[in-house]
Parts: C-alpha cells; structure tokens; sequence
C-alpha cells in the first residue's frame, strides 16, 4: 500500500476513459505532426529526426517509459509486494548499466539508510513513506521513469509534461549558465543543448527530497545529472543519466532507459491533481490503528 | 511579508520604467505572423488579494481592483456566500490549501509565468505550484462533464488578440483571498493583446449562471519579466509548512 495516489486515480478511470475515446478523435495536433513529414535518410550511426522550425530534431509527441519505477537496482522486486507474476529469472535486472553489478554506489552510511527504507516501504511509517505519495515533485530522472510524459519543442526550448502531478521542466537551448547554486528545486535547473541528432543536458540545482523509486534510493542537493536523450527511430528514444553526487555516491553512475511513443493517448494529456483531494488518503494511511 | 510588499513595490517601479510605450516599436511575430507572446510574464496588482478595490490592511495591499464597474454581480444567495467565505478565508480559501488555483486566478498572482507559443498549441507555465495551461488553438472542447481545477482552454486569434475559452472548471476554486467565488458552470473568456513587446492587456469575462446575475469584466495589464537570467523558479506551497506534521518524515 505505498503507492497512495493510485486510489484517487482508479476513482477517475471512468472520466478518463470518457474523455480518452473523445479526444482520441480529436486531430492530433503537435505529436503526429512530426511522423508524416518528410524525413531525411537515417545516416549511419543514428536516426536523424525531421526538423522543427526553429531546426531542432523533433522528438515531439506522448512518450512511456519502459521499466519500473519501484525499484530501479531490481527490476522484479515489485512482484514480492504486489500480485504481479514473479519471474524468478528476471530479478535483480537493474535500470543501472553502470556500475555493471547494477547496483546504486552508494557510500556506506548511505547504503544503511537505503536499506532501512527498503525494509519498510511496504507498510511505511511517515519517515520511509515515498515523497512520490506526498505529491511532491518527482524530480530529475524520475519524472521521465513513472508514465506518460509529453516531449514539446516551442523555438529554443525542450519543454516535458507529465500528467501526474501536473510536472513539468522547460529546459533551454540558448547555452545560458546555470541559477546561483544556493537555489534549491524539486525539478533542477535544466540546460539542454543538441549535439548532433542526441539532446543532452545538465542538470542542476537539485534539492535533495524526491527518490529514484519506491524503496528509498536517495540523492542529496549536491546531485548533478547529465542526460542525453538519443532518438534511435520515429518511435524510439534511448535515455542515459549520468548521477553524480560526491556526498551520497563513491563514484558517478548510469541509468538506462527507453521510452517509446504512446499512440494510443491522442494528442491531450489531462489533468491529474494530486494534492488536492489526496491528502485525506494519506492521513488514513498513515494515522490508521496500529500505526 | 513587509519585505514581500517592499519588493512588489520595487517591482512595480523597476517594471513601470520597461513599460513605456517606445514610439514606433512594432510587436514580435512569430513565423506565421502572429503576435509573439513567448516569454515571462507577471500582473503587477493586489487583485490576489481582492479582485474589487480596497484600503490596506496587515499584509494586503492597498489597490484600485481589477473588476468593470467594481462590483461583482452576485446572485443574492452568492452575495451571502461571498461573506461567509470572507469571514472563513484564513482556513476556506483553497490556496490555504494549495491547490491548483484555476482560471483566472492563478494569472494574477503574485508569482510570473511563462508563455511558449506555437501555431498549434500555446503552453502556459506558472511558478505557482507547477501549474501548467495547454491551449490547444481551433479545436472545440472535450464532450463530457469535466471538472478540472485549471480547466480546458481552448484558443484562436482575433486580429492580435489570444481569445482562450475556458470550460470545465471546478467549484473548488475562488477568485481571490476575500472570497470571491464561482461555480463549476464558470465560462472564462480570455483576451490576451499585446499592446508592446513587453506588455500584453489581460481581459477576462466571467459566466456563470448559478452564481452571477449577468456576465462580467476583469482587465489588467500584463508585464514582461526583464530581470536579468529570468526563469521561473517553483513555489511548492505544499512542500512549505509541513515539516511539523505528520505528513512530513521526521528529520
């Protein structure tokens, strides 16, 4: 029972799916607009996308991540705590391919406290409880590590949506510097240039409150993430973060993911709130006898 | 909140000096010819605090209002309910929640937003709890009863002029911290025109039928942020306050 907002979630099922099979009709107006134009050969060693106006590769358009957010060092932990089918030849698959044991290099008081909230994550007291389940902000690579996001590309920016939580993160292209370092935010400070048909950015100005996943993988306010989004075809987009924090970690690592396009979500994310309404949920779990 | 009100003032002086009119200036335009409203902007008024005139008082502002004619026209019954409310706000006043403030409030709190424009679909983002606004241009709105906090939006052009019509709302939300109010059956139409590269008039019209007796005006201008490496920061209101409470881990 940690992933609290999921309750408020199911109750909307029924409008979403209403509104899904009206705005599904609806002409896609940003994502597909990219698909039918005229696209130059792939050249070796990479898929050049068509261009946007203002000459970015355009990788516009709903995404999905695939992979689990539960657990990014076990990609198959999950099915102990919820009824999902456990394949006992598919644990200990890792998001991290760096490292090549997959596991967070963690220094070792950081480990211990990790570990701590692993071991009580599925009947958490406030202090192991997801900061994802607050409603707060999910943070750099997360937000990109839950469900569909949004890729828009208005001229000089990459900007992405989620719809949980109403996120989003604008991340300018004009090669500007980075905000004081004293600031602090749930979702960095982004700067973002394109090398070639390969988005890459540095992330920084990270507070030190939202977790990798579920279980307590942690970072403090002195991470830094450099990401390099490489479009692989139409459909494709292959993920690399690159975390680096000297007070949690013993040596920089690399998470991996691939997010495909989501042809089946329209051209329209909706709103989905968060706080409001979910607070109640919480109190009840975390309030309920026995606590 | 006295350095909070000094800075406004400051801001409002270091912003009157961008904001005049230069002769012969023309507007910004996108590739399709259309005004270019990308950027940062903010409403530099107290109409968060009351969208109607009002004296100064401990921690709000003194201001002229933002509403054609001052005055609000309730229905008898809302008239009432916008006092209840007025005498409630410290704890009835959803942004003592921080919830998602819906439209038009959010546009005219004290906090900047950033517009990014394509002929397709304008995205607006607010500092304010990660707020964000999708104006999908010539489209109709959703089928169904929809109640979302910030709404669905729905944009074209007149001339220079963004027209957003604003559906779906909820009754959740208020127009102000004095308790200013609506209903779900609220009708928002929004007028964006720029009146210089780096100021825009903000005209809204309110409808509601079970709350109001006819449509209203508010009108405000708009500013461009000019500060120097502007970006919009983050104001997670929910994430302030709480670090006594239960919802908040122990250090």
């Amino acid at each position: 029972m940690v992933e609290a907002p999921a309750v408020k979630h199911w109750c909307r099922v029924p409008i979403v799916f209403a509104v899904v099979v009206v705005v599904a009709s609806l002409p896609r107006a940003i994502g597909a607009a990219g698909q039918d134009a005229q696209r130059p050969a792939a050249p070796a060693g990479g898929y050049a996308a068509p261009r946007t106006p203002d000459g970015q590769p355009d990788i516009q358009g709903m995404w999905n991540p695939i992979g689990t957010f539960y657990n990014i060092q076990d990609l198959e932990f999950q099915a102990r705590y919820q009824n999902f089918r456990d394949d006992p030849s598919r644990r200990g698959r890792s998001l991290i391919i760096d490292p090549p044991d997959g596991k967070i290099p963690y220094q070792p008081w950081a480990l211990a406290k990790s570990n701590e909230v692993l071991q009580h994550h599925a009947d958490p007291t406030p202090q192991y409880l997801d900061p994802n389940a607050r409603c707060f902000m999910q943070g750099v690579p997360r937000h990109l590590n839950n469900r569909e996001f949004e890729i828009f590309q208005p001229p000089g920016y990459i900007v992405v949506f989620n719809m949980a939580h109403h996120t989003y993160r604008s991340i300018p292209l004009n090669g500007g510097p980075h905000i004081p370092e004293r600031v602090k935010l749930w979702m960095g400070d982004s700067r973002g240039r394109w090398e070639g048909n390969s988005l890459v950015v540095d992330v920084t100005n990270n507070n030190d409150q939202p977790w990798f996943d579920v279980v307590g993988s942690f970072h403090s306010d002195a991470m830094r993430v450099t990401e390099r989004f490489v479009p692989i075809n139409a459909d494709s987009i292959e993920y690399t973060a690159v975390i680096t924090d000297p007070k949690v970690y013993t040596r920089p690592w690399t998470l991996k993911l691939t997010f495909t396009r989501n042809k089946d979500y329209g051209s329209e994310l909706y709103e989905e709130s968060c706080l409001e309404g979910n607070e109640k949920t919480l109190e009840l779990m975390l309030t309920r006898p026995g606590r | 909140m006295r350095i909070r009100l000094i800075g406004i003032v400051v801001s409002v002086l270091a912003i009157a000096a961008f904001a005049r009119p230069v002769a012969g200036q023309t507007l910004p335009r996108t590739a399709d010819g259309k005004p270019d409203l990308s950027g940062v902007w903010q409403a530099v008024n107290t109409a968060s605090w009351n969208v109607l005139s009002h004296q100064a008082e401990k921690d709000v502002p003194a201001g002229l209002g933002v509403v054609e004619g001052d005055e609000i026209p309730y229905q008898p019954w809302a008239a009432a309910r916008q006092k209840e409310n007025f005498a409630n706000r410290a704890t009835a006043d959803p942004e003592s929640k921080c919830y998602l403030p819906g439209v038009p409030r959010i546009t005219y709190m004290p906090y900047p937003f950033q517009i990014f424009q394509t002929p397709g679909h304008i995205a607006i983002t607010y500092e304010y709890v990660h707020a964000v606004r999708r104006i999908f241009m010539n489209t109709p709105h959703p089928d169904g009863e929809l109640e979302w906090f910030m709404g669905d939006s729905r944009g074209r052009w007149e001339g220079d002029t963004l027209v957003v019509d604003v559906k779906d709302l909820t009754g959740q939300t208020w127009l102000d911290r004095s308790g200013n109010f609506h209903s779900e059956a609220l009708h928002v139409i929004e007028r964006y025109t720029p009146l210089s590269a780096n100021h825009l008039n903000y005209d809204v019209t309110l409808e509601d039928p079970k709350v109001f007796t006819r449509p209203w005006k508010m009108s405000m201008p708009l500013y461009r942020r000019m500060d120097k490496g502007m970006r919009i920061l983050e104001n997670e209101c929910y994430a302030f306050g709480f670090e006594h409470t239960w919802l908040r881990p122990p250090q």
